[in-house]
């Protein structure tokens, strides 16, 4: 007995050590394994903007070549804290009116599904950094993660994201709650300070990418997906009012995916300079499926196209002028394709289905970006990022 | 008395270390057919999982629960859509959910896209999905937290 007790005293010291050593090298963020959380970004120059995330760093990068070279990496947070940087979760960057670089990202914290919405500028032009600040002023340690960030028409910054705090109080209550809920907070004085946080919507679902897009009068709208009724996983669009005036969520996708799960994909939103709203969805009511159709909440979408089945993912969708492009990962035994269609007029038609770059390593959700008319994907991949230049209009008439 | 409290307390002292011998093998497309392979006899129930997912553990709890009802004909396999960047977290969550006694595993690619098309093509990557393959061949695919009904569905 007394020799057992010895042998499993021993194993437990032993193990000691290499137990704190493994948490230490997960509250620094560190992993050895890169995961493919991008976003990118043009700013009003034509430079392209990059942001990743590794070891605990929150990275940016510029390119004047269209992602040909890549500048240095600037770490925009000194000191190491952990990223959520892989599915639904990256870090995001938007510009302001006077060249000010944002980024935002989700920390997770120590228990499961929390986190804290993490935001930093640059007002040289991204060669500095302000110090990371937390723009939800709920500070509970759940859930306030899967941010999205944008500019609006007047400069502000206007910061969404899931929020669980609703679904905390209520399951305190002994009460059910389905999903989480959608919160956002704005900045007026160029993210020095951020507002109150405000709800979007309840019930909302717990996973997935919030799209936001700029409205023609300057206003920010959001895309997303609910949970309506029993468990019913549409989406949702709202303005993200920051005039005071009440917030006026509608269901705007009408599939009736009833399902208690994460769907991991959330929508794409661009938004016309005539105020059409060109939305990308996944949902799975009769086997996977993406949709693209123009919103009219309170109402099913219009001109609704299926544009994949099994294999679709991930799609985002862009809109200048008369042009609308669809891009989204089409996956197969041999690898992933990246795959696109377009319309040249609004929306109405669109041309077939085409690939326009593949990959044999993994990829992540490709973005779509447009420049001065032009659009590139931006298609971050395990060996790089990409971004792939779409032929012009003529070309791709189909 | 005495020898009751000491064994209690090892127990309690080689809690981590049988938490931290969790086997979480790397699963890659290469590795999918012999998972997806008829079982020789009963059924074999992968659990796809992922740590974003709060419906996944009273999921993983109810397969857990079956398959301990029958032991002989349910082999249990825990795979986590979370890429091999998340290890430590997969392992830990497991830990903690009190699920190391099942063979598991954790994609071996940082998106999952891939790995799902390649182990049920009509699967768009929601969680929690439960894919019940049986001896003859068949199978059984569900996407969401299993209900009563489904869990008697999938029974052998």
């Amino acid at each position: 007995m007394k020799r057992i007790v010895c042998l499993f005293l021993l194993l437990c010291f032993a193990s000691v050590p290499v137990a704190f050593a493994q948490d230490g090298m997960r509250m620094a963020g560190m992993s050895h394994e890169p995961e493919l959380g991008a976003s990118a970004a043009f700013d009003a120059h034509g430079r392209l903007w990059l942001v990743t995330a590794r070891d605990g760093h929150v990275l940016v990068q510029h390119s004047d070549d269209f992602g040909k070279t890549l500048s240095t990496l600037v770490e925009v947070n000194q000191t190491a804290e952990k990223i959520y940087d892989e599915g639904e979760n990256r870090p995001r960057i938007a510009f302001g009116p006077q060249g000010q670089i944002y980024v935002t990202w989700s920390h997770p914290l120590a228990g499961p599904w929390t986190g804290y919405v993490r935001f930093v500028r640059s007002l040289d032009g991204g060669k500095h950094f302000s110090a990371p600040v937390t723009v939800n002023h709920d500070l509970a340690k759940i859930t306030h993660r899967f941010d999205a960030l944008a500019v609006d028409g007047h400069g502000r910054v206007v910061v969404a994201w899931v929020d669980k705090r609703d679904e905390v109080k209520a399951k305190a209550a002994g009460k059910p709650y389905l999903g989480a809920a959608i919160y956002y907070s704005w900045s007026d004085d160029d993210g020095r300070t951020f507002a109150p946080d405000r709800k979007l919507m309840e019930h909302s679902c717990e996973c997935c990418r919030i799209a936001l897009a700029r409205e023609p009068n300057g206003d920010i709208a959001a895309f997303f997906r609910g949970v309506f009724g029993d468990n019913i996983r549409d989406h949702a669009f709202a303005v993200l009012r920051t005039d005071g005036k009440g917030v006026h969520p509608q269901r705007a996708t009408f599939d009736g995916w009833k399902i208690a799960a994460c769907p991991h994909q959330g929508p794409g939103l661009a938004i016309g300079s005539n105020g059409v709203l060109h939305g990308v969805w996944y949902e799975a009511s009769h086997g996977p499926a993406i949709w693209y159709g123009q919103l009219d909440p309170g109402h099913p979408p219009t001109h609704v196209l299926k544009i994949g089945g099994p294999g679709a993912g991930h799609a985002d969708v862009a809109v200048h002028d008369h042009d609308v492009w669809v891009a989204w990962n089409q996956v197969s035994a041999k690898g992933y394709q990246l795959m696109l269609r377009v319309s040249h007029d609004g929306g109405d038609a669109f041309g077939a289905p085409r690939a326009i770059a593949d990959s044999n390593v993994a990829v992540y959700s490709p973005q779509l970006l447009v420049h001065d008319g032009r659009a590139f994907v931006a298609w971050n991949t395990a060996n790089g990022f990409r971004l792939v230049a779409i032929g012009s209009a003529t070309k791709d008439t189909p | 008395m005495m020898r009751r409290a000491l064994v209690l307390l090892l127990l309690c002292c080689a809690l981590p270390v049988l938490a931290r011998t969790t086997l979480l093998e790397p699963l890659s497309a290469a590795d999918i057919p012999a998972l997806v392979k008829p079982p020789a006899r009963g059924e074999r129930i992968i659990a796809l999982w992922a740590l974003d997912c709060a419906y996944c553990e009273p999921n993983l709890a109810a397969l857990v629960k079956l398959q301990r009802a029958h032991p002989r004909d349910v082999q249990l396999v825990l795979v986590a859509t979370d890429g091999p960047g998340q290890r430590e977290a997969v392992a830990a969550r497991l830990a903690q959910m009190g699920m190391t006694g099942y063979p598991a595993r954790l994609y071996a690619e940082p998106n999952p896209e891939r790995i799902n098309y390649l182990i049920d093509p009509d699967w768009g990557g929601e969680t929690p999905r439960t894919l019940v393959i049986r001896a003859d061949g068949t199978r059984v695919a569900i996407s969401g937290e299993l209900t009563p009904t489904q869990l008697q569905r999938i029974e052998p």
